[in-house]
């Protein structure tokens, strides 16, 4: 029987010279600091020896065009390329200097997309999706100089209105929860993103964050209190700028009722930088 | 609003390189038989990507065009 051996989530621009341009040297300093805790919860996950690490992550306007917009989508297949961007700017350069190909975890990956279509779960699936710094900022930080554990990525639609509510991506997640059960594997999961920033995503905001429902969404992860999480709306999390907990909820709903412990909580007034790890059975 | 001409429009501009020169040297020429209404035709053509933003341009979208892109920055905090 299958494991959930590790969970935590995690801010994804885990990038220090990105943060020193927008906020100076305090936001250098910040990151760093969190990227140290988020490589020592790496190496409590490789200590475990994971088959496989589920990443629940969202699209930036990068995987996919305005072609289609899943709500939920599962990258299929052997392997899966990390995004090219000429000429990047901003987060998009977090990207530079990364391996160009990962390994996926096929078998895991099939079972969560067919398993997930028989439980009511109408998943989108992708054989050809990148994945950007979503994803890949918080692999690689985790893993450092070792090998990458073989992934499954799986996009929430953050961003692009009508998103899936809380509640389905917790209910989501406790669809993970079961395949993991159900199979063979020992398998530890991220979620990443957030916490509050850009409210609204309107650029005369960038700057803001709601320290004060951070801090209320903490308190209650690490408590295990999960259902005030399932009565969220998008619409509140859109107003305080905690589009990315969609990815966290999914997570949530895998590890439920799990308490979880805040290995770093700060403000940088761009955003709120966070990594938290979840206290497993 | 067109939300969807605006950021199909963002789109093709982060993702193809020759779309892009081509809306640098001429964009007015570009924009002009594109399904946008004046205001977001006239953003376009100040590459006012805070007016774009405004109009319904994705945040993500405007933050990273190349070339484009706006950059905020904001005070030291301890």
């Amino acid at each position: 029987m299958g494991r959930i051996v590790f969970a935590a989530a995690m801010s994804h621009v885990l990038d220090p010279d990105y943060y020193q341009d927008a906020c100076g040297l305090s936001g250098r300093r910040k990151v760093e600091a969190c990227m140290t805790e988020i490589r020592a919860m790496g190496a409590r996950m490789l200590a475990q020896r994971p088959d496989a690490l589920i990443v629940v992550a969202d699209d930036h306007l990068n995987a996919f065009s305005f072609n289609a917009v899943p709500a939920l989508c599962v990258r299929i297949g052997r392997h899966v390329d990390r995004m090219v961007q000429e000429e990047a700017e901003a987060f998009d350069r977090a990207l530079e200097g990364m391996p160009a190909r990962y390994g996926l975890h096929e078998d895991l990956a099939n079972r969560i997309l067919e398993d997930g279509m028989t439980a009511g779960f109408d998943l989108a699936l992708s054989w050809e999706a990148p994945i950007d710094h979503a994803f890949l900022s918080p692999v690689m930080t985790l893993h450092g100089q070792a090998p990458v554990t073989p992934l499954v990525p799986i996009w929430v639609n953050c961003f692009v209105a009508p998103q899936p509510t809380p509640a389905r991506c917790f209910a989501f997640g406790r669809h993970l929860a079961s395949v993991v059960a159900a199979g063979p594997w020992n398998v530890g999961i991220i979620a990443t993103g957030g916490l509050s920033h850009f409210p609204q995503l309107l650029l005369p905001r960038v700057g803001e964050s709601d320290t004060a429902f951070d801090r209320r969404l903490l308190g209650w992860l690490e408590k295990g209190e999960h259902a005030p999480l399932q009565s969220l709306t998008t619409g509140e999390l859109d107003k305080t700028g905690e589009h990315e907990f969609l990815n966290w909820m999914a997570l949530i709903g895998a590890v439920t009722p799990a308490p979880a412990d805040v290995r770093y909580f700060g403000e940088l007034g761009r955003i709120n930088l966070a990594a938290v790890e979840w206290r497993l059975a | 609003m067109s939300r969807y001409a605006v950021n199909s429009l963002l789109y093709r501009l982060k993702k193809e390189r020759a779309y892009r020169e081509r809306f640098l040297a001429d964009p007015a020429g570009l924009v002009a038989d594109l399904d946008l209404t004046d205001d977001e035709r006239a953003a376009f053509v100040a590459r006012d990507m805070r007016r774009i933003n405004a109009l319904g341009g994705y945040l993500h979208l405007v933050m990273s065009v190349p070339g484009l892109a706006v950059h905020v920055t904001h005070a030291e905090r301890d």
